[in-house]
């Protein structure tokens, strides 16, 4: 026990070492005047905040959306509007996130409020996706078996359903999670912030220390946070 | 029996599609000139005013226009892929050679890159006399009402408000924000700064000025679509933006090969003010031509090639 979270905090603050690390061995040592001038702490530190905050706004909503149409469709007289609603959460999937981008940018101008609204699209397939699949692959027999024993649904939903399905829905939200860091870095197209902002500023003047901060920043948040998301799902299903 | 033959019938479909693989990947060595360009419509008019005029002087030309961005078709160029396109002397020098010295003199700032790239085979064409710098950029009807014509000016007002407690907003794409003739510099030199600065997507910055989200925002001097949004470029009255004349690069050996390439683009070039790109930009902005039916009237109505 005390040696499982052992390896898990090692691991955390291996991956957290790398984040921060990373950037402030760049900030301390910038290649030129021309990387100096981004690799200030204030402006690298307000980039991971707000890529922070985009994933987790954008997630949490993502996560309430997905699991509850996740759960809605799965029932047998929603069951019907299945095949639509996942398609219709495809197409947020399908459409390059540049492209959700400037779609919502039409309707909702510039700004954080478009960026989340672009990240939760794409980030609710994955999630409704496996909450369907794990809430129908539940056997029967077990569901007849909780209503033998007096069960009202409400209680089989909450006692029975969502502990089994909860692996497979973690594993979308995982799956989001990561999905979710790597697109926040196209926030930055459209004022948003978040480290995409290092990235391509970086690939525009030709400045690989300005690409790779950004880069090794976002990477390492993404694996970060499924890691502490992947705690978490232990915890919750053991 | 059924099954052996689908796994054979497979194996032939993998076995063609990988030959036509090679076979469209693959590259012959003809002698064409091979014309690249950045992705921006003054590139792909620049590129097609080539393309055209060379093969209206007989020399064998590929398209391949509209490459990416300035890295891959440095590299394209160097590894030979293409054989020329047109690059600023600004960006060649800063972003290229990766100097840190902004130089405002169009002499000065040709003279240093043709000699740098003389060394690595690569020759540098006359020069044409537009300069496609960056600009700041404000709405005409706000500059008009507050009588801005002038950074120095914008400077003035920016100050102002600022002491009456409001915020000054302004856009820029991210190049902009990093360098060495960028928005740190200009802020210096000027003395202003604005109070938030949102850096955002290269072709934004207009809309955002236009939506009226920011007071001021970066531009490029010979944009097509700053008149059509009702915008004004402001006057760099301290000469801080340094210069972008552009030139067609071009490899030696190919310019051994058709050493009347040089004529034929300084010819060009030595036409293109900044009224004419500007006009040629706005043909393709907002007019809706396509890059080489610009290319094309032009060079017709200039008669540097026959119909």
């Amino acid at each position: 026990m005390l040696n499982k979270w052992f390896v898990r905090v090692f691991f955390s603050i291996l991956l957290l070492g790398i984040f921060v690390g990373y950037p402030w061995y760049n900030i301390a040592n910038p290649a030129g005047r021309t990387e100096a001038r981004m690799l200030q702490p204030e402006i690298v530190w307000r980039f991971g905040e707000q890529h922070l905050i985009l994933w987790g706004v954008a997630l949490l909503v993502a996560i309430v959306i997905g699991t509850i149409a996740g759960i809605l469709i799965s029932r047998p007289y929603f069951r019907f509007a299945a095949p639509v609603v996942v398609n219709i959460a495809n197409i947020g999937q399908t459409v390059p996130s540049l492209g959700v981008l400037a779609i919502f940018m039409g309707i909702l101008g510039m700004g954080f409020n478009t960026a989340v609204f672009a990240l939760i699209i794409y980030a609710i397939l994955p999630i409704l996706r496996n909450t369907y699949a794990g809430m129908i692959t539940i056997s029967p027999d077990i569901i007849q078996a909780a209503r033998g024993m007096g069960m009202t649904p409400m209680r089989i939903l909450a006692r029975i359903e969502l502990p089994l399905a909860l692996p497979v829905i973690m594993a979308g939200i995982r799956n989001a999670s990561v999905m979710v860091v790597g697109a926040a870095t196209l926030a930055t197209f459209i004022a948003a912030g978040g480290l995409g902002a290092m990235i391509v500023t970086g690939m525009a003047v030709m400045r690989e220390q300005l690409f790779y901060t950004g880069a090794v920043m976002a990477a390492s948040l993404a694996v970060l946070l499924d890691y502490i998301l992947r705690i978490i799902e232990q915890e919750v299903t053991l | 029996m059924k099954g052996k033959r689908t796994t054979i019938l497979l194996a032939v479909v993998l076995a063609f599609s990988l030959v036509a693989v090679l076979f469209l990947t693959g590259c012959d060595g003809d002698p064409e000139v091979t014309v690249g360009s950045k992705e921006f419509t003054e590139q792909l008019i620049l590129s097609h005013l080539t393309l055209m005029a060379l093969e209206d002087a007989g020399i064998p030309v590929r398209d391949r226009t509209n490459l990416g961005g300035t890295e891959v078709n440095r590299r394209a160029l160097e590894e030979g892929e293409i054989d020329i396109y047109w690059e600023y002397t600004g960006t060649a020098w800063l972003a290229i050679f990766e100097e840190d010295e902004a130089i405002t003199d169009p002499d000065r700032a040709y003279n240093l890159v043709k000699e740098r790239d003389a060394e690595i085979g690569l020759v540098w064409l006359d020069y044409a006399p537009f300069d496609n710098t960056y600009t700041i950029m404000m709405r005409q009807e706000h500059a008009d009402e507050l009588g801005i014509e002038t950074i120095t000016e914008l400077g003035e007002w920016i100050i102002e408000q600022q002491e009456k407690g409001y915020e000054v907003e302004f856009a820029t794409d991210h190049e902009f924000m990093v360098r060495e003739d960028g928005y740190p510099a200009l802020q210096e030199l000027y003395g202003f700064e604005f109070d938030r600065v949102h850096d955002m997507a290269i072709g934004l910055t207009h809309v955002a000025l236009r939506d009226r989200d920011v007071d001021a925002a970066m531009g490029f001097a010979t944009d097509g679509k700053i008149a059509e949004l009702e915008l004004v470029n402001l006057e760099d009255d301290r000469g801080f933006f340094p210069v972008y004349n552009p030139a067609g690069v071009v490899r030696e050996e190919i310019l051994e090969e058709y050493p009347e390439i040089a004529d034929i683009l300084g010819e060009i070039a030595s036409r293109l003010d900044t009224e004419t790109m500007i006009h040629l930009n706005y043909l393709v902005d907002v007019e809706g031509y396509e890059p080489d039916e610009a290319a094309e009237e032009w060079l017709l109505e200039q008669g540097l090639i026959s119909e």
